[in-house]
């Protein structure tokens, strides 16, 4: 290779990198138009999730506006991918609210979730949710702009041991995290929530986030041999190996995890292994042909493959925020960060087309409902194993 | 072409401006760090100052990797020291901010020292190895003491305040990291110019001549260790001021492999390397975003469609920077600078 194509060559990146920073072809915000902004992880280890929520948001606002939009405006996504990197997410949201006129924000994570609310509260002028179910994003006083579209962890546990306290009294627990936020999460409110309730947590087993060779935790499981093992903090991996040497111990606990870890197609993908693997889902599945769910119906219409859990979540969020938006601008009122929380707490017995099977209310910055589902291995589909289990605040 | 720049003094050979180009370019350089706040928007200048940010750290890598020849991968966790420390300062004891944004390079420069301690019986592989351990300690640390890091959940930082004014947003926090950056890079560059910096070069150039010539290693190694995690956590105190919240995640290790990505990316061994590598690594994934936006009305669905190419594209032109430019991004801007000195003749 000649010098010349050298400097060629890095001429050519480094053009690129400079052509590629013009900034003429951004989209900005037209007028009568509801911008939600996004900061969506479309690469990286929650990739399997973002494109899921981006693709269910995209439809909401694409049904939406077909329908002719809100109070008369249409309805655009603006978002970007962030490689669930929290400054890349900030550095997103910098982007799309300079670029656009934003009052309705969907977040990554709950530490962009937490890094972005102080500059959301010295706003005032958005109402953002997100992937997160972060229990410490569930107070209005600390969060008063954010919400999310679903119970948050320590609420999925409490759905998970009002289920165990109502089919099992007095069941012997054990608590699987992850040492990671997101697997710590729940855990100190549950096992004081279990003990309230006569449950008994008999161990409690952390593991690395990545871990692959579980044979020792397993070892502790049986030592404890409890009636249910709730798995928190995982997508996937290691739930799979631990229930098979679990089983191959000949223990008869039964295993149970939290949303991220329901999606049907990553047990579907397991096969046997997975067989009674129960959790607790705040959605009902795109499979699901109940006759109160239209809006599965549409989905099903626009795309004929099967959706993750994530399409449900993403959906479900815009599907508030532009309730939230509707009653916002119905009542005569401007879009900004208080008046959409207000009408989002105004949400009270809503119907939401079947996604969520029983009429939902936003008290606070959550939606404390859900419901058990089962793996069946002969079908490869989770089935309802409960009815719809709303918590009392 | 240049002439006339012959140097008649030893003071003048070490100068880091030799000529009135190079003083007049960075004159240049200095008006458009000060103009940039007034012209740039919140994106950009929210960049600006992650940019400085990653510099400060990545020119603390340079000083260890680059300039002395240890290898590390513990610079997340040095500037999660860093981090930390502000955090408890401005939290439990209120002490101002300044004095907090010293106090972080200086907690980390002691934690680097600990740290250091094995790279006189190890390096290259071995040591990075040794430091990869250290920063699953320090991760161990930050998530278990919570009586000092709030465990899993992290410290929330109130903003900086300086002369009493409350900085929190990307505008007023410029006024404050790039001058801390902009300092931190000039007494990296002035470093080289002293017996300490020459010691450095000595015991990455061959370790064993060095000791011969006089030079204690443990002494050289430790102090090299502390400069460099002393930059990494004072770049770590002003990311948790800019970023206003530090948890255990923060701070990944994937951050550690960021920086001595830049170093290589802008060139291991050079100052400006760890300026240009910093910028490079952090602007050009953004940069590429514009790339799906213009393709955005003749792709559908190019958002979600094009992040996974975008990402491809990015290591693919790392790779090729490697391949075609092993030196880094400071051997392009030295082959420039050498293009225009003999202008209008060829090299």
């Amino acid at each position: 290779m000649t010098s010349l194509n050298r400097r060629q060559i890095m001429g050519l990146a480094a053009g690129a990198g400079l052509a590629s920073a013009f900034p003429g072809f951004t989209a900005y915000a037209q007028e009568k138009e509801i911008v939600i902004g996004g900061s969506i992880p479309l690469t990286g280890v929650f990739a399997f999730a973002g494109v899921a929520i981006e693709a269910g948001m995209s439809d909401y606002v694409k049904l939406t506006n077909e329908a002719g939009g809100i109070a008369g405006r249409k309805l655009r996504l603006a978002y970007e991918d962030t490689a669930y990197k929290v400054d890349t997410s900030v550095a997103v949201f910098n982007k799309l609210t300079t670029q656009n006129d934003i009052h309705l924000y969907y977040g990554d994570s709950t530490g962009f979730a937490k890094t972005i609310n102080e500059e959301l509260n010295r706003r005032g002028t958005i109402l953002m949710a997100g992937a997160s179910f972060g229990s410490e994003l569930n107070n209005p006083e600390k969060y008063p702009f954010q919400f999310m579209a679903g119970p948050d962890y320590v609420e999925m546990f409490a759905i998970l041991l009002e289920y165990i306290a109502k089919a099992q009294p007095g069941a012997k627990l054990v608590f699987v995290n992850s040492d990671t936020e997101f697997g710590r999460d729940p855990i100190e409110a549950s096992v004081k929530r279990a003990k309230e309730m006569g449950l008994d947590v008999v161990a409690q087993i952390v593991t690395p986030p990545t871990a692959v060779d579980v044979s020792t935790e397993v070892l502790k499981l049986r030592r404890a041999n409890p009636d249910f093992t709730i798995f928190h903090g995982y997508v996937l991996a290691p739930l799979p190996e631990f229930m098979s040497q679990a089983k191959q111990l000949g223990l008869k606990t039964k295993f149970m995890g939290t949303f991220w870890s329901m999606d049907n197609s990553l047990w579907a993908n397991v096969g046997a292994p997975a067989d009674g693997f129960m959790g607790v889902m705040p959605y009902r599945y795109y499979y699901d042909t109940s006759p109160d769910a239209p809006i599965l119906e549409k989905i099903r219409k626009l795309r004929p493959t099967y959706q993750a859990t994530g399409y449900m979540q993403g959906f479900l969020t815009a599907m508030l925020m532009g309730e939230a938006a509707k009653r916002t601008l119905e009542a005569g009122k401007e879009l900004n960060g208080k008046t959409l929380k207000a009408a989002l707490n105004s949400i009270k017995d809503f119907d939401t087309g079947g996604i969520i099977g029983v009429p939902i209310s936003v008290p606070g910055n959550s939606v404390p409902v859900g419901r058990i589902y089962q793996f069946n291995a002969a079908d490869k589909q989770m089935k309802p194993a409960s009815d719809w289990i709303s918590l009392k605040k | 072409m240049r002439i006339a720049t012959a140097k008649e003094t030893y003071i003048a050979d070490e100068g880091l401006l030799v000529t009135s180009t190079q003083r007049a370019w960075m004159g240049v350089l200095l008006a458009m760090l000060v103009l940039a706040p007034f012209v740039l928007n919140q994106y950009w200048l929210y960049l600006a100052c992650l940019v400085a940010i990653n510099v400060a750290s990545a020119t603390g890598l340079n000083i260890l990797t680059g300039f002395t020849g240890l290898v590390s991968l513990g610079q997340a966790a040095f500037m999660a020291v860093g981090a930390y420390t502000v955090a408890f300062f401005e939290g439990q004891v209120g002490t101002p901010f300044l004095l907090n944004i010293l106090a972080a390079g200086l907690v980390s420069a002691l934690v680097g020292v600990l740290v250091g301690i094995p790279s006189l019986r190890v390096k290259g592989l071995y040591l990075a190895i040794a430091t990869i351990a250290a920063s699953v300690i320090l991760h161990f640390v930050f998530t278990h003491w919570v009586s000092v890091t709030g465990g899993v959940r992290g410290i929330n930082v109130a903003p900086a305040r300086l002369f009493g004014l409350e900085l929190a947003s990307p505008f007023a926090l410029y006024f404050v990291i790039v001058p801390i950056t902009c300092l931190m890079v000039l007494g990296a560059a002035n470093l080289f110019r002293t017996r300490i910096g020459r010691a450095f070069i000595a015991i990455r150039d061959r370790d064993i001549s060095a000791e011969v010539l006089g030079i204690p290693l443990l002494k050289y190694k430790l102090m090299s260790f502390a400069l460099s995690s002393f930059y990494a956590g004072v770049a770590g105190g002003m990311w948790a001021y800019f970023f206003r919240v530090v948890t255990p995640e923060s701070f990944p290790f994937a951050t550690s492999i960021f920086f001595l990505a830049a170093v290589i990316v802008g060139g291991l061994g050079t100052i400006i390397g760890s300026v240009l590598g910093a910028a490079f690594m952090t602007l050009v994934p953004e940069l590429l975003k514009y790339v799906v936006d213009w393709l955005a009305p003749i792709f559908p669905n190019a958002g979600a469609a094009l992040s996974p190419v975008r990402t491809i594209v990015f290591g693919a032109l790392i790779i090729l920077f490697l391949v075609f430019e092993p030196h880094g991004l400071a051997e392009m801007v030295r082959r420039a600078r050498r293009f225009f000195h003999l202008w209008p003749f060829r090299t």
